[in-house]
Formats: C-alpha cells, structure tokens, sequence
C-alpha cells in the first residue's frame, strides 16, 4: 500500500522547501526599520507567502492536466513549473515592493554588509552602507537568491501536492484537493520555520556566510519531511 | 525577541499545571461533544470550542515559556511550526481509524500521541543539529504540537458536531474551514505572547490574551458552522464564545490598567488652529 516512491518525493519537497528558505533574504525587525539588509519580515511569513501561492498555482495547473485524463510525467513537470513560477512571481513582487519603498521612501541605496562588491553586477557595496546598519534594500544578489528561493520553493510544494494528489487519483474529490492542500501546508510549515531557526532569523541570500549552514538544515527537514511523508500515505489513503 | 531573551520564564501558575488544564481539559472538551451522539442533536458542539480554548492556553503557555529564550525568528513561527505539526498529527489521529478499523473514539488520542511525537523528534533536532540549545526546547516541543493538535480537533469538532472523520471531512475539509481552523489555532497559540511580550510580560496577562483570542476563534468556528450543524446549535457556539471573549478581554484591560504605571488620556490630536 504504502508506495516508497510517493516517500522519497515528498521527503525530497520538503527539503527543497527548506533549501529554498535559505535563499530568501530575510530581513527580520531590523530591516523593517531598513537596518538590515532584505525584506523586512519574518522568514516563515516571506516563505509561506510565496510557497502558498506556488501551491494555488500548482493546484490550479494539476487540476487543469489531471481532470481531462492520464496524469503523465510530463504533466507532472509542468504542475512543478507552474508552482515555481507562482511562487517566483510572490517573492519577485514582494522584494520588489519592498524596494521601492526603502529607495523612494525611507530613502537608502539596496546594500549588502556581507560582501564588498555585489557578487553578480560587481557594484562596491560598503562605502554604501549608513552607519550604524547592517545594509539596507534589497540589491542585485539578494534579489536574484530570492528568486531561486522562490523557485525551490514553489518546486518543493508542489511536489508533495501532487504525490498527495495521485495517491488518491481523482482530481474532482474536493475532499482529496483540500486535504492535500492543507497537509502541504503543513509540510511547508514545518520546513521553513526548521529552516529559519537554522538561520537564526535573517540571512542575505547565498552570498551571506550563514547559508554555510545550509547541510544542518537539510538533514533536519530530511527527517522531519519524512515523517510527515510516512504519516501522509495513510491519510490520504484514507480519502478514497 | 531582544527585550525578552535571557532565561526561564516565572508565573503564577506552574507549568505542570498549564499542562494539566490544557490536555486535560482539552481532551475533555473533545471527548464531551460525543454527547452529541449519544443525546441525537448538535446543540454540545461549544464544548469543542471550551476545549480549543483550554487548549490554545496550554499553547500559548509553552510558547511563553520557551520564547523567553529567545528564538531569534521571532514568536510567529513556533505558533506556525505548532499547527503544521498539530494538522498533520491530527489528520492522521482522526483518519487512522477509518482506515485501520479500530474505534472512533481513539482519534483524537492518537492524534496527540503522534503530535506529540512530531514534537519530540523536532525539538531534538532543533538542539542537536541545529545547536539552538534551548534546555526546554524538547518539552516545549511536545507540549506545543500537542496543544495546536488539540485545537484543531476542538475547533473542527465545535464546526462538525463530532470528532467523527466521517463527519469531519464534508463539513471542515470539503468546505475549506480547515484553512480557517489552521490560522485561527495558529493565532491562538503565538499571538498572545507576541502582543505580551517584553520585560514586563506577566503570565496571568498572556493567558488572559489566550483565552480571549481562543474565543474569538471559537466565535468565528460558530459562525461557519451555521453552514453545517443546525442553526441554534452554532448560534449558542458563537454567543458563548462571545461572552468568554467579552469577559475575558475586559479582565485582560483591567491588568494592563493595573500593571501600568500610569493610564492617562492624551485627548485628540490638536487641530491646525490650535498649532497656530
């Protein structure tokens, strides 16, 4: 009964969700006040945020492929893709957003405090940064990492949606949608808040020297995932 | 977190006893809506709600408790981890019956075991791989996912009528009140330190915060479930919950006003003629 692919592809959503969490510049309180470098919120709300939106835009798309027949494994691809893109299209206008108000309205250049020079467009960075801070804005590098945050993110939310989705097989059960849903909300949950504690609350994105961190956090929402993976089966199982 | 970080935090009331009023109470107040059942109505399904509430405090006791350490991310998560972990656990509590045929009436215990074993094992990772090293992040773990477990059944008991899977599927699941009920608990259990929290944060005053927003959920459980169980039965839900919460935030005032060095009236802000 228990079908030890479903597993491993559910175990491995949740670590994407966790990897994608350390891609997110999160800036906390701090860069609320545009003392911190990144948005300035908290990581479970930023990850949840975008990850929710990859799962409405993955279960939109599995259920657009899944309700007119087979359920193939190129259509497994493009429900991923479209959770990704969602997801990226959260993170990318949020940060953006967040941008324009900390250029135009609180009035501070996007700066980095981790690295001298941005790591993509090679601009200097320190000369940059208002005494005092830590950074400020969203720059190029953290912009782009957030974007692939939102990429794994969005790919790993949708993978566990839609092995939930097939273990019961039919798309037009509103009970099975809305189960798997909230269960992978659960999952990613769980996830990002394991991840955000490994990063003690804020991070830059992949430059910032806390993302050396990343392989605690992937063996923590390797095992957690697994066990929501393990305790999924029956539940949807349970469904049908 | 600043403001709070440092050490354990004190009360009035011990932890041991937040935990027996909370599980407790709780799982009583679960267990109770079977009165349902066995009278043939609908009208004991507030007393999923009572037990939601009872429940939320044991939550936002164990965040209280294990925030003033400080978490570095801020109190939201652990309220958001607490009902990831309690969605899942209760799910499967609530389902397992169904599938492995044993009795109903174990749900809702098995949904706590296993929450509470979620917990244990991520408050263990928590310390020893992701070195937090928090001393009471493993028992606040287990108490947390097995707060926001019981407070999801409570609430989607107080919307069904029954603990019941069967029941719970078309009236919470189908109808996406679980969406309500995982946000609403979730609220339930980070929200009162978060409001409470800093250098003066008293525990009767957090509690206080956890009834009254405990109840309000309850209210809006009510509310949703008018759509489900009849109308007088989901009436009484909401008008209950409105009178705890009615009370309990007018004695949530009262503290603040005395705790609070000094309560004065500011007046309005002056107008544009009276600057001149």
């Amino acid at each position: 009964m228990i079908d030890p692919i479903t597993i491993i592809l559910i175990t491995l959503g949740g670590v994407l969700i966790g990897l994608g969490v350390h891609f997110i510049p999160v800036g906390g309180a701090p860069a609320a006040m545009a003392q911190a470098t990144g948005v300035g919120t908290g990581t479970v709300q930023l990850a949840a945020g975008a990850g929710l939106t990859g799962l409405i835009s993955a279960g939109f798309m599995y259920h657009h492929l899944a309700i007119s027949g087979a359920f193939t494994n190129s259509d497994f691809m493009m429900v991923m893709a479209s959770g990704a893109v969602g997801a990226m299209i959260m993170i990318t206008v949020t940060m953006f957003i967040g941008q324009l108000v900390y250029v135009y309205g609180v009035g501070v250049p996007p700066v980095s405090a981790k690295v001298k020079t941005d790591p993509i467009t090679g601009d200097v960075q320190d000369i940059y940064i208002s005494k005092g801070t830590e950074g400020h804005g969203v720059p190029t590098v953290s912009f782009v990492s957030g974007t692939i945050g939102g990429l794994l993110g969005g790919v790993g939310g949708s993978m566990i949606y839609v092995q939930l989705m097939e273990i019961v097989g039919d798309p037009s059960n509103s009970g099975a949608v809305a189960l798997a849903g909230i269960f992978a909300t659960g999952v990613f949950y769980v996830n990002s808040v394991l991840a955000s504690y490994n990063i003690g609350g804020t991070i830059e994105g992949f430059h910032d020297p806390k993302f050396k961190r990343v392989p605690k956090a992937v063996v923590s929402c390797l095992i957690a995932s697994l066990l929501c993976a393990i305790i999924a089966v029956p539940i949807m199982g349970g469904v049908v | 977190m600043s403001t709070a970080a440092g050490g354990p935090a004190g009360g009035g009331l011990n932890p041991n006893q937040v935990i027996i009023l909370g599980a407790v109470g709780g799982l009583a107040g679960i267990y109770l809506t079977m009165l349902n059942q066995a009278m043939d109505t609908t009208i004991f399904s507030f007393l999923g709600g009572i037990g939601a509430i009872l429940a939320a405090v044991w939550g936002a006791d164990a965040v209280r408790r294990v925030c003033s350490y400080g978490l570095g991310t801020g109190v939201p998560s652990i309220g958001m981890l607490a009902l990831g972990m309690g969605i899942v656990a209760s799910m499967f509590g609530l389902i397992l019956p169904k599938v492995a045929g044993i009795p109903t009436v174990a749900g809702p215990i098995i949904a706590f075991i296993v929450a509470a074993i979620i917990g244990l094992i991520i408050g263990v990772m928590s310390n020893k791989i992701l070195m937090m090293n928090i001393p009471i992040m493993e028992k606040s773990m287990v108490e947390i996912a097995g707060a926001g477990a019981l407070v999801m059944i409570g609430l989607s008991a107080a919307i069904a009528g029954s603990f019941d899977i069967v029941d719970i599927m078309p009236a919470v699941v189908e109808t996406g009140f679980i969406a309500l009920v995982f946000i609403g608990g979730a609220m339930t259990i980070l929200h009162p330190f978060n409001a409470c929290l800093g250098p003066d944060e008293k525990q009767y005053r957090t509690l206080k915060v956890g009834v009254e927003k405990g109840a309000l959920i309850m209210a809006i459980a009510g509310f949703a479930s008018l759509t489900v169980i009849d109308g007088i039965s989901a009436t009484l839900t909401t008008i209950i919950a409105l009178v705890i919460w009615v009370v309990y935030f007018k004695k949530f005032m009262k503290d603040t006003h005395h705790d609070a060095y000094l309560v004065t009236g500011t007046g309005l802000l002056p107008t544009e003629e009276e600057l001149e």
